[in-house]
């Protein structure tokens, strides 16, 4: 890697892609984050994102924020402000329980 | 640029594993005497502090040895020292230019592990490109391997390609029998067969049942496959974060995800080992007349325990039914 330019980049997150230009990129940053919140919603957590700041802030209900740089850690960190995996196929989210 | 190379300055690496005596350096000799691979760096780990393999590849161009540890576990700090000296020697002008690496691992590694060890690496990240993973399985104690050891069923789960390895010494039948249980734990790879690294035709058997399985210790559930058919109008945006999410909390039990997906800007082949996703690659569009067989766009595959059809199609039903109208594509 060229420590200048740092060629060749690192590849960013894999969630990412599918977005190369700066438009689709927001399209798909802002998108994300509504579809975000929907599965966050059930555990009282709440993610915002301004648009230029990279990553994305993740809110808990005691007023707990934390910066996470990408989709991989605002799960990890989801995960321990609620106490529990925020998980697509539990039963809160099937609507059963 | 030299012909081959990759635009993106990344140096293309193919994983060749298998269990042990799976016949992993006799195919690679093959290949390497037949240049199938091009201009290549071969490294071959070892779990013995005495290497043997290497001196069966002596056609090589340049050939390294990581004996001592396996690669993807105690051995791994020294395969990303080996990967990245190999990649700051291509950066230097008299750098004798390399088609590909080309790992073939220890009996004892998965590949899963290797992959994610590379990609969690910042330098590699950046220089290396995991083009396929090969796995290679004995026609004859396959099926033992298969059944008694996890690992073996790790090394077949995290295949691109499997190759049935000495078919001489079976019957025809149990060769397709054992073509079909690989099928059957690994939808998504390529079967062959090949002996002493010669490529062998599998006959095609249609009926050919795949081999019961025991369970192993606590794989209480059975792996099976199953498909998601994400093409509403929820898009890839809607499917990443929620692909995301699932691979956070069940990516222990969801060994493979893999399909194509659309995107405003394109194609994406999609694809993960556990909890690691491979960074998608653009494919280009398709082509009406094609002969090329592919899966269908935005169906996705998913290979694990404790999933099902209804179950994955309720889940994202549910997760896209509110709001329609927004997010749209």
């Amino acid at each position: 890697m060229c420590s200048a330019c740092g060629f060749p980049s690192l590849p960013g997150h894999w969630t990412d892609a599918g977005a190369r230009s700066p438009g689709s990129r927001l399209r798909l940053r802002f998108t994300r984050l509504t579809m975000i919140n929907r599965l966050l919603a059930p555990y009282r957590l709440r993610a915002h994102d301004d648009g230029s700041t990279p990553g994305l802030q993740l809110m808990a209900p005691d007023g707990e924020r934390v910066l996470v740089p990408d989709l991989e850690a605002l799960w990890v960190q989801a995960e321990r402000l609620a106490g529990t995996p925020i998980d697509p196929l539990s039963p809160r989210f099937l609507g059963d329980a | 640029m030299r012909k081959g190379a990759r635009s993106d300055g990344r140096l293309r690496l193919t994983i060749i594993a298998g269990f042990l005596g799976a016949g992993k350096s006799t195919w690679l000799r093959h290949q390497l005497h037949e240049n199938t691979f091009g201009s290549v760096h071969v490294f071959v780990n070892e779990a013995a502090e005495m290497p043997v393999d290497n001196l069966l590849l002596g056609k090589a161009d340049r050939i390294s040895v990581l004996a001592g540890g396996c690669a993807c576990c105690e051995g791994r700090a020294t395969l990303v020292e080996a990967l990245r000296n190999t990649c700051q020697e291509q950066d230097g002008a008299d750098a004798q230019p390399i088609d590909r690496i080309l790992l073939e691992t220890s009996g004892l590694a998965d590949p899963g592990a290797i992959t994610k060890a590379l990609s969690e690496d910042p330098i590699l990240a950046r220089r290396l490109v995991l083009d396929e993973t090969i796995v290679l399985v004995d026609a004859l104690h396959g099926l033992a391997q298969l059944n008694e050891e996890r690992l073996g069923r790790r090394q077949v789960e995290a295949a691109d390609r499997l190759i049935i390895t000495k078919p001489g010494s079976v019957a025809a039948s149990q060769l397709a029998r054992m073509a079909s249980t690989l099928r059957q734990l690994n939808p998504m790879a390529l079967v062959e067969s090949a002996e002493r690294g010669t490529s062998f035709a599998l006959q095609t058997v249609p009926d050919a049942e795949p081999y019961p399985l025991a369970d192993i210790a606590d794989d209480a559930m059975p792996i099976k496959p199953c498909r998601l058919d994400i093409s509403g109008e929820y898009g890839w945006a809607a499917f990443s974060v929620w692909l995301s999410a699932l691979l956070a909390a069940r990516g222990e039990q969801i060994m493979r995800v893999k399909g194509v997906v659309t995107t405003a800007d394109g194609r994406l082949l999609l694809q993960s080992v556990r909890k690691q996703v491979q960074p998608p690659e653009m494919l280009p569009e398709m082509d009406a007349d094609s002969s090329v067989q592919g899966p269908r766009d935005n169906i996705i595959i998913f290979i694990g325990r404790g999933i099902d059809d209804a179950l994955l199609t309720s889940a994202w039903a549910r997760f896209t039914q509110d709001n329609p109208g927004q997010m749209r594509r």
